[in-house]
């Protein structure tokens, strides 16, 4: 269970284009495809997080993050540089590829001098008050969904599958979702949540795309809750991938030190 | 006035014609144009610097009041059924459509659980399964009972009861949303749970609807009894039906107007056909019994003949009387609440266009149908009537002493009464006992901290002020000061709570820990935590999102005015203490603004009051040429308004809007008694230069039409006593006593003042 995917790299998910990806598809092997895809070993970026309320209230956060993958745990951490008074406030997480293991996070408060454990029992609960769910930014096992190719259309610039995936799981918070994936580049374009009660909940809108090495990478997204009206906006900007970041970057030591 | 006379009587089927078609064509408008308006806010002056700042609040903070449906179940809320009924309820409720948002419905389902495990924060769901084994019913109970935001708030203290909050899109309240609700509610109880709905919206609501159903319900029993009483004094059903159709029609035409003009229909308009109908039937009654008399009087007297002599005589005091009442009524317009100024212009219109029907319209009536037959028992009746005002006018003339101190002690006592008059915009206080919101509210208001909400308002120099400790502080004190003040208050929630508990759960639970900490940082990294855990905007509406203005909201278990005013005072003198700190101090809210606006409504009131006294004085003075006079007229009015107001003081019953306007009918009535007895009085002194005489023949006269008016209209309104809402009950009682002291003012301290002044006797004596 690899999770916050989204926000770490922005998606970046390698961009491989095979020929057999031209020829007829069924939504199980777009799924697979997509979360198949070689990823990068590590990365660190710079993360703008802007929560738009529906007054047009903005509140901003500036973020730098590393993370790397292990295989079986990815970890990240992430430190704020603003506003003034969260600065050196970091976060921590450790997402198991095991779907029974929950996630282990950590903050540590500079003004208690403390590391704190959050508790992960609830991926549904928002990312910092954003509109992302922890659920939302996880690499998703296929199979916990049933997959169906609605049609192909262009979405973004570019030609996309539709691919709509209904959770097997009667309690998740999503009733279905619906995702315009790039046949190119393996990203998905846009993406629309609906409630428990088939409403539409929420729509994922990626704004810009960049190649990082050898990777497309989503540079700036914008998730709209439109039942809140309430928007996150996520800009990722000087990202390196493949550095070898060292091990001691990813514990509880490193969230004290700072960056 | 002649030539208008004679154009009268040679087209009198034209003016019944035309009365008819100017009618049909105000109906016409009624029916086309008719809107209500029972949104409150429409009654507030929207450019009021303290409704300016509450609309403003509102929005920041989404200040809304909320639906409340309490669930009780006598063996406690923790079992398998009761909780699974709130989570039900719970989602049916957001699936209404007045609900906006699914999170504008808080319930112990939706509710966060702040809590601390071993080594951390966690933001949780009390529950989302519903809990079934003992073991996890158990879990949730400890889990309420440790949390200081959700125990007592949306779990009773006893645990028999728990309270759905759901706060509905502005003015969404409508009878079918009620009813939709009410049907929820009955879906829900049963199995032990039974089920209740309160709350300032549903009051709101209720009163809204209520209101004009039971005026709709006693009005037409209003009419039916004055115009009975109004055959057995006029002894004419050509008569009572002539004049109840001036007042019906000058109804119809102001109210055609108004909404042709594009006016609607406000609560307080509703009030104008009252107005009408009390100071209306006046002129008619002073009409008929001019005629009647003088047919009696002179028998062989033609028709046209006796309709010429009633205009000539009586065409002055009715107009007097009018423009008077009319004026009176435009001093309404110094008052800042719109649908006041149009009540004061509409009634004013009314008030002239019965005047100028009975001026044209009973003429050409009586010119039409005739008049009845005097028949000749009817003399016994006049014999009676003139015994009596023989017999009155010796017991008023020959103890002057006695009526004069009696008066004096009157006014007196209940001058005294009226510095305790206050105003009580509660509207729950208006609905009577035996209404089941009575009930539901008192149970939710016992149960929990309290179905009505103030707002105060903090507003910081600079963004942060509320993570710095010293300002917390001050809120927190401010808080549990007025909380401990009055046991009204049954609670309060401000961003200090959740700053509390976190504070506490961060560190081991420690009871000691629940205070607000010492470190600007370390408060805003809490919130960051609270953030990062999946914590609720619920947050958003105690402090906004750059935390530099608070709301600071009070639950209070009553919506008396005098608890809410006495309540704003204690925390308004924290506001030096605040501003020494950088912080300003307001308030806002729906009950807040709603006291403000009654302020304003008894503020103008009492302006206007004034304000129309002088106005009659002046008018008085000019009409009759004295100022001597124009002071004398004002006698019955004075009287009838300090009467009017400290009875209210004096039996401890508050004012209300509605009930605060109707009392500017005592100047319309007290006008009217006054003008057409000096008027009929100087009449006498000229014609028999006798004062005795004079006082008997003016008794005889308009005594005798005053008689009538006052007993028509007491009886007429005295059946609104009966009404099952309070203000209609109101609204009966003072318009009965108004009548009642105006009739017996004018008839015993007016007259005594005008005899002892030697009015119109100067020479003679």
């Amino acid at each position: 269970m690899k999770k916050m995917k989204l926000i770490l790299i922005g998606m970046a998910f390698l961009s491989f284009i095979s020929l057999n990806s031209i020829s007829a598809q069924t939504g199980k092997e777009i799924a697979f495809k997509v979360y198949n895809r070689p990823t990068a070993k590590d990365g660190e970026s710079d993360m703008k997080m802007t929560l738009i309320n529906k007054k047009g209230g903005k509140r901003v956060r500036n973020i730098h993050q590393f993370y790397k993958d292990y295989g079986s745990v990815e970890k990240k951490i992430l430190f704020f540089k603003s506003p003034a008074d969260v600065k050196n406030t970091s976060f921590m997480n450790w997402s198991y590829d095991d779907a029974n293991k929950d996630d282990d996070q950590w903050l540590y408060l500079p003004a208690l001098k403390k590391v704190k454990r959050i508790s992960s029992s609830s991926k549904d609960n928002e990312f910092m008050g954003s509109d992302f769910t922890y659920a939302d930014m996880e690499k998703r096992h296929p199979d916990e969904d049933v997959h169906k190719l609605l049609k192909s259309e262009n979405m973004g610039g570019e030609n996309c599958w539709v691919v709509e995936a209904t959770p097997k799981d009667q309690d998740d918070m999503y009733a279905k979702k619906i995702a315009w994936i790039s046949k190119s580049k393996l990203l998905p374009m846009k993406m629309d949540y609906y409630d428990e009660d088939g409403e539409l909940l929420k729509t994922l809108t990626i704004n810009k795309i960049e190649k990082i090495g050898k990777y497309w990478v989503i540079a700036d997204e914008t998730m709209h809750n439109v039942q809140k009206n309430h928007k996150t906006v996520i800009l990722i900007s000087n990202m390196k991938v493949d550095q070898g970041l060292n091990d001691s970057k990813f514990t509880q030591r490193a969230m004290k030190k700072g960056l | 006035m002649k030539k208008i006379t004679e154009f009268i009587l040679k087209h009198s089927i034209l003016i019944g014609v035309i009365t008819l078609i100017i009618t049909v064509a105000a109906l016409y408008s009624i029916k086309q144009n008719v809107y209500i308006e029972t949104d409150l806010d429409k009654y507030m002056p929207e450019d009021h610097p303290a409704f300016v700042y509450s609309d403003k609040a509102e929005e920041m903070f989404d200040i809304r009041d909320a639906i409340m449906i309490a669930i009780e179940n006598d063996k406690g809320i923790y079992n398998y059924s009761t909780l699974k009924k709130i989570k039900s309820l719970t989602k049916d409720l957001q699936k209404l459509d007045e609900i906006e948002d699914k999170d504008d419905v808080l319930s112990l389902y939706t509710a966060d659980n702040i809590i601390a495990n071993d080594e951390g924060l966690e933001i949780e769901r009390f529950y989302k399964k519903v809990p079934k084994s003992k073991e996890k019913l158990n879990k949730l109970r400890d889990n309420v009972r440790t949390n200081e935001m959700i125990y007592k708030r949306l779990v009773s203290e006893d645990e028999t009861a728990s309270v759905i909050m759901a706060k509905i899109k502005d003015n969404s309240f409508s009878d079918s949303l009620y009813n939709e609700i009410n049907l929820l509610a009955e879906k829900y109880s049963g199995d032990g749970d039974r089920i209740y709905v309160a709350g300032q919206p549903v009051v709101e609501g209720m009163m809204g609807s209520l209101m004009p159903k039971d005026m709709q319900k006693m009005f037409p029993l209003v009419m039916l009894l004055i115009l009975i009483v109004l055959f057995i004094t006029l002894r004419s059903i050509k008569g009572t039906i002539i004049t109840i159709l001036v007042v019906l029609i000058s109804s119809i035409w102001t109210f055609g107007l108004m909404l042709f003009l594009g006016y609607p229909i406000y609560a307080i308009t509703t009030l104008i056909p009252v107005m009408l109908i009390a100071i209306g039937v006046a002129d008619g009654i002073h009409l008929y019994n001019h005629i009647m008399l003088e047919h009696h009087d002179n028998p062989d007297l033609s028709k046209k003949d006796l309709i010429r002599d009633m205009i000539k005589q009586m065409w002055l005091p009715v107009m007097m009387t009018s423009v008077t009442t009319a004026i009176g009524f435009l001093s309404l317009l110094t008052s800042e609440v719109y649908p006041i100024k149009y009540f004061a212009v509409f009634t004013g219109l009314g008030v002239m266009i019965a005047m100028v029907m009975s001026l044209v319209f009973i003429p050409a009536m009586i010119n039409i149908f005739g008049l009845s037959k005097i028949k000749s028992k009817k003399s016994g009746e006049q014999e009676f009537f003139k015994k009596h005002s023989n017999w009155f006018t010796d017991i008023v003339i020959n103890h002057r002493k006695i009526w004069v101190t009696l008066t004096i002690i009157i006014l007196i006592v209940f001058g005294f009464g009226i510095s305790k008059v206050w105003i009580n915009s509660s509207f729950l206080a208006r609905f009577p006992s035996s209404n089941p919101i009575v009930e539901t509210d008192k149970f939710v208001n016992d149960k929990f901290s309290g179905t009505t909400t103030i707002n105060v308002i903090l507003e910081g120099d600079k963004k942060d002020k509320f993570k710095d400790p010293e300002v917390l502080r001050m809120m927190d004190k401010v808080a549990s000061d007025i909380d401990d003040k009055y046991k009204e208050v049954g609670g309060s929630l401000s961003v200090n709570d959740f700053i509390k508990r976190m504070n506490k759960v961060l560190n081991e639970d420690r009871q000691d820990m629940y205070k607000i900490p010492d470190d600007k940082n370390l408060i805003a990294q809490y919130f960051l935590l609270y953030e990062m855990s999946g914590g609720s905007d619920n947050l958003w509406e105690v402090v906004d999102e750059n935390f530099q203005t608070a709301n600071l909201r009070f639950q209070l278990k009553t919506d008396n005015s005098k608890t809410l005013n006495s309540m704003i005072k204690s925390v308004e003198k924290y506001k030096p203490a605040f501003e020494k700190i950088g912080v300003k101090l307001n308030f806002a809210g729906g009950g807040y603004k709603l006291l403000v606006f009654s302020d304003l409504i008894l503020e103008g009131q009492i302006r206007s009051l004034f304000l129309s006294f002088i106005i009659v004085i002046i008018l008085l003075s000019l009409m009759f040429k004295s100022i001597k006079t124009g002071l004398i007229g004002v006698i019955p009015i004075t009287i009838t308004t300090v009467i009017s107001f400290g009875v209210l003081g004096l039996f401890n019953i508050p004012l209300e809007t509605t009930t605060a306007l109707i009392s500017s009918i005592a100047i319309g009535i007290g006008i009217d008694y006054a003008v057409h007895f000096i008027d009929r009085y100087k009449k006498n002194a000229l014609l028999t230069g006798d004062k005795y005489t004079t006082v008997v023949k003016t008794m005889e006269h308009s005594g005798r039409a005053i008689a009538f008016n006052a007993v028509v209209v007491i009886l007429g309104f005295l059946v609104l006593l009966f009404s099952e809402f309070k203000p209609n009950v109101a609204l009966g009682a003072i318009v009965s006593l108004n009548m009642l002291t105006s009739f017996i003012g004018t008839i015993t301290i007016m007259l005594i003042v005008m005899y002892s002044a030697n009015l119109y006797f100067k020479k003679n004596e």
